[in-house]
């Protein structure tokens, strides 16, 4: 089986890839964020926004992509409505990222190229009409670009993560609708299916797929070359009945812009999350997978476990479990290095988010001044004596957090500490 | 001489509107003349160049209604040192044709209505013709700028590639469109050059060079440039030769081998990139609207695009085969290689001294003459333009002489960014020759 991915990912720029106006900000009213350039109005030129070039730079990095000195673009030249200029600004020979790879569990997937693109408009299909939202037009995009070296739908789930991950690392917005283009040949024949959006589809459509080719195959029945679509509602693929000639688009040079050197763009040290976590379990053994999940898809977690000392590596990673479970994410450093002095595997959200704010928790000392409180206040109301009763701990516990700004649970253990205490005597 | 311009109050606009309208009905100088009033220093634009809310056509069906909301930088230019546009000059659809015919109005030449203009700035020619010291902003692939310049004897600069910004030109072809200035004499052009001349962010191709004004005293004729060239023009030419030998320039004969092959190089690289450019034009957005729609998709853009005129058809197509997936290595990456390499063979006689040539190779023809001519002969009639064309040489064509009251144009070449060199060289020849102008429109 070979499975051969090409991935659409919107980058994370303030404006758009050929224009300044805002790629993602300020979308509601459809046609407002648009210009000469991106309505491809007879005479308007794009002009590369130099950060969507820096940050596929990036990434192409990120993937062991080879860099070449310079970059360039060509035209892709095909009819569609949502194609104002009638070509698509993309890249081909001069890619800003050529023959990469992406390591998963057993193996490296190759990466044949990370192309800088732009979006086409957004098409809004109304009962007999269409409209055209040309906002989308000229949002900044890589394709990338798989070999179909992806053998089973194991490795494609692996893959697709392990590209996220390294996507939302390198600042991609990972909640985003990805859109891929997916080839699977169990047979000879390859069968594309086109324009997939989001991940659940794309493993849905792969599984589906598999499943398809395989029944033909033990049918005895050929499988045909086309190009498919997957549909969400049935989970199924259908042929796109498209008539099955090469592709020509007539690509060639686009001369609006130039040839942009590479050596200049400032290339981020690069974060393999996955292989970091790898790492962190041989050096502190602990179990991978729990490293995993916490940092593919977090740098904050990766950050912070990166720089816990390996005696404190179990409290650490057990201590970020504490903050999602109480379902705090917005914790300081600091914060984070106090709350590792204390064993929080036992603690509620009351103790731990004093101890958060920085409340030590009763000392001796001023334990007994507290029991000595709670014995003179019971001897001098009546109503208290000799009861245990969860109204009575109850006034206590208030008492005390006034007083003392204990949280309730340390109240309620020093009281009924006393109460016990007192009986006895 | 300095630099004059016809200055325009108000009163003075209308009058001159009236006074084009009447002579434009005759000669098709303008598709759009502009009524609104206004006063500066006159100027005309062709009519692929916007100007904000002015029609921007082309001379193309297909973008009738088309009123551009934005201004080409060097309108902008213009019209912050007190420049006004009076009309959009007529031209060939899309810039495609060397004589000024292959538009809905065929432009005539102000000396005789029966010849033609040349093209495809053909009303930015005209324009400069007949209007009292008047600019036009033109714009030129192969030569047309040189051509019609030459036919209707006025001066026409076509500078280096990127030494104006094509933002707001409706592209022809991207690697060789070049926005130039049409004159009457070489100061004003050189008044305008350093206004619209420089970098500008919104072309990317545009460059930060300096122009410079390097004089070479030594002419080269390159002589497999000049064959095929009429006996007459040719005549004229020696003789023009023979006064710059007098005036102490050094007159050299030399070879350049395979310059033949630049005529077949353009039109490859200039139909493939034109036949994406017109890809945009798909009848909905902007320009002519078609209004059926009930058809699907595929069907509409073929019959918006039924719009186009003849030669534009003909570029498409051409276009479109030559990029295809089996073609391009055989044509368009050999054009490709062919333009790098005659760069580098005229550039090392550029670096010595200036090229001359005549600008056309035939004396101006008659429109009837040239109505029938097949596509491959009109082509081949930009032989002596296109090499400074395509390697983005600047150059310049000025009147010399005048030939059964027609006149006649030489075209001199120099090096990439010595376009001062061209102006210099031309107020030289001013100062010895008096050009004759077809009217003095104020």
């Amino acid at each position: 089986m070979k499975i051969g991915l090409e991935v659409h990912v919107a980058l994370p720029t303030k404006t758009k890839l050929f224009c300044n106006d805002l790629a993602y900000e300020n979308q509601d009213i459809p046609n407002s964020n648009v210009c000469p350039v991106c309505l491809g109005l007879p005479g308007s030129k794009p002009v590369l926004n130099k950060k969507a070039l820096e940050i596929s730079a990036n990434i192409a990095n990120s993937l062991n992509c080879k860099i070449p000195a310079k970059t360039s673009f060509v035209r892709k030249v095909y009819f569609y409505p949502d194609l104002p200029k009638g070509y698509q600004i993309t890249q081909l020979d001069g890619a800003i990222g050529k023959e990469g790879y992406i390591s998963i569990k057993n193996k490296k997937v190759g990466i044949r190229r990370v192309q800088i693109e732009e979006d086409p408009a957004k098409i809004l299909r109304e009962k007999d009409y269409s409209l055209i939202d040309f906002n989308r037009s000229g949002v900044p995009l890589n394709e990338i670009v798989t070999e179909p070296d992806i053998e089973n739908l194991e490795e494609l789930k692996e893959l697709i993560k392990e590209l996220r991950s390294i996507l939302y690392y390198n600042g991609v917005d990972i909640n985003q609708e990805i859109k891929s283009d997916l080839n699977i040949s169990l047979a000879e024949n390859r069968v594309e299916i086109k324009n997939v959006t989001g991940i659940k589809n794309l493993i849905s459509a792969a599984e589906y797929e598999i499943q398809r080719q395989s029944q033909l195959i033990k049918d005895g029945k050929d499988v045909i070359m086309e190009t498919r679509t997957y549909k969400e509602d049935t989970e199924e693929t259908v042929s796109s009945r498209e008539k099955e000639t090469e592709e020509e688009y007539g690509f060639i040079f686009e001369s609006d812009l130039t040839f942009y050197e590479t050596s200049n763009i400032k290339l981020n040290k690069v974060v393999i999350p996955s292989k970091i976590a790898h790492e962190l379990a041989e050096k502190n053994g602990y179990s991978e997978e729990t490293i995993r999940e916490l940092v593919m898809f977090n740098k904050r977690n990766l950050y912070l476990l990166s720089n816990t000392p390996k005696e404190d590596f179990s409290k650490a990673v057990a201590l970020i479990e504490k903050f999602y479970s109480f379902g705090i994410m917005d914790y300081s450093d600091n914060q984070f290095e106090m709350m590792l002095k204390y064993d929080v595997s036992s603690m509620d959200k009351g103790t731990f988010m004093s101890r958060i704010e920085g409340k030590e928790p009763i000392k001796e000392a001023d334990k007994k001044e507290i029991e000595e409180y709670l014995i003179l206040t019971i001897k001098q109301d009546s109503t208290l004596q000799g009861r245990e009763d969860e109204k009575a701990i109850g006034f206590l516990i208030g008492k005390l957090k006034q007083k003392y700004h204990m949280d309730s649970k340390e109240a309620k253990e020093i009281i009924e500490k006393t109460i016990k205490t007192q009986k006895v005597n | 001489m300095k630099e004059e311009f016809l200055y325009v109050d108000k009163e003075g606009y209308s009058k001159l509107v009236n006074h084009l309208e009447n002579r434009n009905s005759e000669l098709n100088a303008f598709n759009f003349i502009d009524k609104t009033e206004k006063e500066g220093k006159i100027i005309s634009v062709k009519d692929n160049i916007c100007v904000q809310g002015i029609p921007a056509t082309a001379s193309s069906k297909v973008l009738s209604g088309y009123v551009p909301n934005f201004n080409a930088t060097v309108v902008d230019r213009l019209q912050k040192n007190g420049f006004a546009v009076v009309g959009k000059t007529n031209m060939d659809e899309f810039g495609f044709g060397s004589f000024g015919i292959n538009s809905d109005k065929i432009a005539h030449n102000p000396f005789d209505q029966r010849y033609v203009a040349g093209g495809s700035s053909s009303g930015s020619a005209i324009a400069t013709a007949i209007i009292k010291n008047h600019i036009s902003i033109a714009e030129s692939t192969g030569g047309s700028i040189s051509t019609p310049a030459s036919f209707c004897g006025v001066v026409g600069l076509t500078p280096t590639y990127g030494a104006i910004s094509r933002y707001g030109l409706i592209d022809y072809a991207n690697s060789l469109d070049k926005i130039g200035v049409m004159g009457r004499n070489s100061e004003s052009l050189k008044y305008v050059m350093n206004i619209v001349s420089g970098q500008d962010e919104k072309d990317t191709t545009s460059v930060s060079n300096t122009l410079e004004e390097v004089r070479k005293d030594k002419l080269y004729v390159i002589d497999n440039f000049t064959k095929n060239i009429n006996q007459t023009v040719l005549d004229r030419f020696e003789e023009l030769l023979s006064r710059f030998s007098s005036d102490g320039y050094k007159i050299e004969h030399v070879k350049i081998d395979n310059l033949d092959y630049s005529l077949p190089a353009y039109y490859i690289l200039s139909m493939a990139e034109a036949s994406t450019n017109l890809a945009k034009y798909q009848g909905f957005k902007y320009g002519h609207k078609l209004k059926q729609f009930s058809m699907g998709y595929n069907e509409f853009f073929t019959e918006a695009r039924k719009d186009f005129g003849m030669e534009a058809k003909r570029r498409i197509i051409l276009g479109t085969f030559i990029r295809g997936k089996s073609f391009k290595q055989k044509y368009y990456e050999k054009a490709l290689s062919i333009r790098a390499e005659i760069i580098k063979r005229m550039k090392s006689f550029l670096k010595e001294g200036f090229i001359i040539s005549p600008t056309a190779p035939i004396l101006t023809p008659k429109i009837d003459e040239v109505k029938d001519i097949t596509p491959v002969e009109e082509y081949s009639m930009d032989m002596l333009t296109i090499p400074p064309n395509l390697c983005g040489f600047p150059h310049i064509s000025f009147p010399y002489n005048y030939e059964k009251g027609l006149p006649l144009g030489a075209q001199l070449i120099t090096d990439h960014f010595n376009d001062y060199a061209l102006l210099d060289f031309v107020s030289h020849w001013e100062e010895g020759f008096k050009y004759r102008f077809a009217e003095e429109i104020s």
